[in-house]
């Protein structure tokens, strides 16, 4: 029955559905979680990665986070070639913004642009939608520092705590449930790592399954800074709030 | 100018119509990163122009190598961009300094298609370009230091833009090493 309704993008179902929109949201629910919280003074994103091999070659290049202009991040879930190409239109269009009008575009402007490209391909071309969420975290002159969570149907919104990826509701009730108001990034950053370390599927944390990554003016200069967290200084962290595996009796 | 694992790159300040002066503090020489300027003399818009699309070209490149570009690379893409205009070209000439592998000084200038041309010494460009050839001849020594760097780009600078009515107003000098940038504005006869 909604079989038949399934196949292509483009129509709807009996029930008012998209059905390959909604494939793509339980495509990027097997993927990787990542988190986003807006402190005070700065975004948080962590990220879980899910391939974790001994093999796998650890270039500088992250997995999960991915700067797209000086003064805007984001964090992604789902199908990773898909969030490639995203990227790279992302990055442009902030390009061409700043090339027009000599100024980094506000954070919303290029979430919106993004989203409705996502948009397009649900509404004609006969493509299937791109199997991915975004969590942008940035800062501009209009309004401070912002979170956008946007998923495949091309729909967006601005948030203070949001989760994408594999168990993304445990852990979106979980923030909402302990995220407060006027957060500093450090208790950000502490509450995130708890919430995920939680909603993680692995026994334990380390600092090989996890990407932090902080967006915050720079003091002094008051640039926005973009700032992934180097491995040693995650594993101290994550020593820190208490959530490293003990090491083994001798 | 190249100096001892160090250069300086140098500018005069005159904006102008023919005989008119419309501006006394023109940008001319702009930093692309930390370690590479780009000095762009002739028509005030196309400077302009161009240097905001280069800026456009080097943080699209930052973002996908994870890296800054390279002068030699820089000035290959300022080559190109300047010829894929070779029927309605932009109006400059490009001055490009940089430190390359190893800190490397390297100097380049170009005409308004993309003719690159690559010195050890100085290079220049501008109204002035064949008193500046002279003045740097004369005063150029290898190997200075980047005091020393300073004082003979200022002099040079000076003595060729004095003698020339479309240049002047002041100087406006870069001088950089691995370490720091030192930017400083000379005085000279503002005529």
């Amino acid at each position: 029955m909604s079989r038949r309704y399934d196949s292509r993008t483009t129509i709807f179902s009996p029930e008012g559905r998209l059905y390959q929109v909604e494939y793509a949201m339980e495509a990027i629910g097997n993927a990787g979680s990542a988190l986003g919280i807006l402190a005070a003074d700065g975004v948080v994103l962590v990220g879980e990665k899910k391939v974790t091999s001994k093999l796998l070659q650890t270039s500088r290049s992250a997995e999960k986070m991915y700067k797209i202009d000086s003064h805007v991040s984001c964090a992604v879930a789902g199908i990773m070639s898909d969030a490639n190409i995203l990227i790279n239109t992302a990055r442009l269009h902030a390009q061409r913004y700043a090339l027009s009008y000599q100024e980094p575009i506000p954070v919303e402007q290029l979430v919106q642009s993004l989203c409705d490209t996502k948009q397009g391909y649900t509404q004609f071309g006969g493509l299937r939608p791109f199997g991915v969420s975004f969590l942008f975290a940035g800062w501009d002159k209009h309004h401070g520092f912002q979170l956008y969570m946007s998923d495949p149907s091309g729909n967006y919104g601005g948030w203070k705590a949001a989760a994408v990826g594999a168990n993304s509701q445990a852990a979106q009730s979980m923030l909402k449930q302990d995220y407060k108001d006027g957060l500093t990034r450090e208790e950000a950053v502490a509450l995130a790592l708890k919430v995920l370390s939680k909603t993680m599927d692995s026994t334990s944390l380390t600092a090989e399954k996890l990407e932090l990554a902080e967006v915050f003016l720079q003091p002094g200069t008051g640039e926005v800074q973009y700032q992934v967290c180097s491995p040693d200084a995650l594993g101290k962290l994550l020593a820190k709030a208490g959530l490293t595996q003990p090491a083994p009796e001798a | 100018m190249v100096g001892k694992n160090c250069f300086a790159i140098a500018s005069d300040r005159r904006l102008g119509v023919q005989l008119q002066t419309i501006a006394t503090d023109f940008q001319r020489v702009f930093k692309i990163h930390d370690k590479l300027y780009i000095g762009l003399s002739g028509l005030a818009t196309d400077a302009q122009t161009l240097y905001q699309r280069l800026v456009f070209r080097h943080k699209l490149y930052q973002l996908r190598e994870e890296r800054d570009m390279k002068p030699e690379t820089f000035a290959s893409l300022v080559s190109a961009m300047l010829y894929e205009r070779r029927f309605g070209p932009y109006f400059c000439q490009p001055v490009i300094a940089g430190l390359g592998e190893n800190d490397e000084p390297f100097i380049c200038t170009m005409d308004c298609i993309g003719a690159k041309e690559l010195a050890k010494d100085f290079v220049v460009s501008g109204t002035s370009s064949e008193s500046l050839y002279g003045a740097c001849e004369s005063m150029y020594k290898p190997n200075m230091e980047p005091e020393e760097l300073f004082e003979t780009v200022s002099q040079a600078l000076m003595a060729s833009v004095d003698r020339d009515c479309l240049a002047g107003w002041g100087g406006h000098v870069f001088i950089v090493t691995p370490t720091e940038v030192q930017e400083r504005v000379v005085k000279g006869r503002m005529d």
